[in-house]
């Protein structure tokens, strides 16, 4: 049972400043076991406070990161899953999923976790699945004002993933849940 | 010129090796080269004089409890042991009549009680069935035993399913038939996965108070001190420490019990300590020579342990400790208890040397002496704490009252450190003697 937090496009303080109280409250420390940043912290400030949630903290370089020495994709492995990170706005059309798909299978893994577009979604396609946690402060992005917090929380057992989306919407934070196993074919 | 006479105390049965009692039972022989090494304090002498009385409860094996030495061959009673060198006739005797009480249809529990009182022997699983007994798992009539037994068993079973499976496991259960079928439909196409929404705030980051994550990571923090202190438990015996199979599935074995015991007792959870009174409980079940009941050794220790706890309950609980039910109080108890029975010792160790009773009493009494003894020995203390009609809680006192009597020359004798480190470190030795004095201790009306 692993707990494994995905979140990215915070944008504090250029187009933020801080995380909305009700997650901050909900990530205290101890729970979490890994963390998986998509990038666009952006100040060093955020990085020393995620740390303070996991120890073991993964970053990929956002193109608005003040920081700039995170690389630009990663992957590890979680029990069973290869996971991916990398920021998106490599990626272009921004938030294809055709496109996303080719990364995908280029760094070979399960699961990819990116971000830029600041829209949460969570697509399966023959390679893999990929997540996109959104915005966890709910930055205006490049296409939009309308953006809603969310962030991604995935606990990790054996081949299954149950992946919660916590979202703000109208001040209230809502979760959903999205299930899927891995095929043990690979 | 009168010659010299030998002191009688030298001349009593109890130091020759022949066996000589006065009015002599035919198999009442205790034999003294088998004793292994105990103390021969100049103070037991005074004492003894007084003891030689047939029967004699003197149980003169040392045994180490890893070694189920014993001649179970209680067909010839009367033989004294041919061919094992450490048994006893008497203690031959003693099994064949506990096992003829709990072969009984029905089985009298004050009967029981007198037989066990003088110690109940290592072989053929008697001492598990007897705390069984005597804790009130297993009834009196026989026939109910199977199916008590079973029904505790499968109770115990549904408490560890029930508890001991964390929150991700519990989702999978609860969500695995939804998911699947999603899953086969959809197993080769793309698209978006379906969401789907979170009742009653079970997520993992939930801080409400009916969450079971919440709950989950809330409890986290007892089972670790509960892991740490089972990694502790007897490091020195094979059964419970190394790196064995054997020795880890034991240690599961008492931690499920415990994280099981603080789950169902919010209200006294686990204290440091506990580990140490379940220790020799879960031995004693799992040594049980019939197959069916080691392997459901888990299961009867839980329910004996509670049992056993209950008794003992205001002794861990923190509130209590200055009240009148208290840890405290218990050890002030004791105190008057060596006050009224050897008011100089008393007067030199509190007032004079200014031992607090606390600082000796407090782990012999929570504990049940089982960190003052060796093994072997907390067992035998165990056999008489559990079968005293009195309850454990009196006799327990008797027995720490009597452990300070015997040891009364040294501590006159010493000052506050001396004492002290004494005490802390209470010397081996002779259980039976220790037991006997204890007994003596006890009030009589009138």
């Amino acid at each position: 049972m692993v707990l494994v937090l995905a979140l990215g496009d915070l944008h504090i303080s250029h187009r933020a400043p801080d995380l909305p109280p009700k997650f901050k409250s909900m990530l205290v420390p101890g729970k979490i076991q890994h963390i998986l940043c998509t990038g666009n912290l952006c100040i060093k400030e955020i990085h020393d406070y995620l740390r303070t949630i996991c120890p073991d903290l993964h970053i990929t370089r956002g193109e608005y990161d003040e920081e700039a020495r995170y690389p630009e994709t990663k992957t590890l492995t979680i029990g069973q899953f290869k996971i991916g990170i990398c920021h998106g706005h490599q990626v272009i059309p921004s938030g294809d999923l055709d496109s996303l798909a080719m990364l995908q299978r280029q760094l070979d893994v399960d699961i990819l976790v990116t971000g830029h577009t600041h829209q949460f979604t969570a697509y399966k396609h023959e390679a893999g699945v990929v997540i996109n946690p959104g915005s966890a402060t709910g930055a205006y992005s490049s296409i939009t004002y309308d953006v809603n917090p969310s962030f991604v929380l995935m606990d990790i057992d054996a081949l299954r993933v149950v992946v919660y989306v916590y979202e703000l919407i109208d001040g209230e934070v809502k979760v959903d849940k999205i299930d899927f196993k891995k095929t043990t074919t690979t | 010129m009168m010659k010299k006479q030998v002191p009688d105390w030298l001349n009593s049965s109890l130091w020759s090796t022949n066996p000589s009692p006065p009015p002599p039972p035919p198999a009442d022989a205790p034999t003294h080269p088998d004793h292994s090494p105990v103390d021969r304090k100049p103070v037991v002498p005074v004492i003894q004089q007084t003891a030689i009385k047939p029967p004699e409860p003197v149980k003169v094996e040392e045994r180490d409890p890893l070694r189920d030495s014993v001649s179970s061959d209680h067909q010839d009673e009367f033989e004294n042991g041919a061919g094992s060198p450490s048994s006893n006739v008497e203690d031959v005797s003693k099994q064949a009549q506990l096992l003829q009480e709990i072969s009984n249809k029905v089985i009298s529990l004050s009967e029981l009680r007198r037989l066990a009182s003088q110690g109940i022997p290592d072989g053929a699983g008697v001492r598990s069935a007897v705390w069984k007994l005597l804790l009130g798992y297993l009834p009196s009539d026989r026939a109910l035993w199977p199916s008590e037994v079973a029904k505790k068993r499968s109770q115990y079973k549904s408490f560890k399913d029930e508890l001991l499976m964390n929150p991700s496991e519990i989702a999978s259960k609860n969500g695995n038939s939804v998911s699947v079928d999603s899953e086969e439909a959809r197993s080769e196409s793309k698209g978006l996965l379906s969401r789907s929404e979170i009742t009653h705030d079970e997520h993992p980051l939930s801080l409400g108070t009916t969450s079971a994550w919440n709950k989950f990571f809330q409890d986290t923090e007892i089972i670790e001190q509960i892991d740490r202190d089972v990694m502790r438990t007897h490091p020195d015996l094979h059964f419970f420490s190394g790196d064995s199979s054997f020795a880890k599935s034991n240690q599961e074995a008492l931690r499920s019990i415990l994280i099981i015991f603080a789950k169902l007792n919010p209200g006294i959870r686990y204290v440091q300590g506990m580990n140490e009174v379940l220790a020799p409980l879960y031995y004693v079940f799992k040594n049980d020579p019939v197959e069916e009941n080691a392997s459901s050794a888990e299961a009867d220790t839980f329910f004996c342990f509670v049992e056993l706890i209950s008794g003992f309950r205001d002794n861990f609980c923190q509130q209590l400790d200055n009240s009148v039910v208290g840890i405290r109080s218990t050890i002030t108890k004791l105190s008057q208890l060596l006050k009224e029975h050897d008011e100089e010792l008393w007067r030199h160790l509190e007032v004079t040397t200014k031992v607090n009773p606390q600082f000796y009493a407090f782990r012999w009494i929570t504990l049940l002496l089982t960190q003052e003894f060796n093994f072997a020995d907390s067992l035998h203390i165990w056999d008489t704490l559990l079968s005293d009609p009195e309850g454990p809680q009196e006799t327990l006192l008797r027995v720490c009252c009597a452990m300070l009597i015997l040891v009364r020359r040294r501590l006159l004798a010493g000052d506050f450190t001396s004492n002290l480190k004494l005490l802390q470190n209470y010397p081996s030795s002779n259980i039976s003697h220790m037991l006997y004095v204890a007994n003596k201790l006890r009030s009589h009306p009138g």
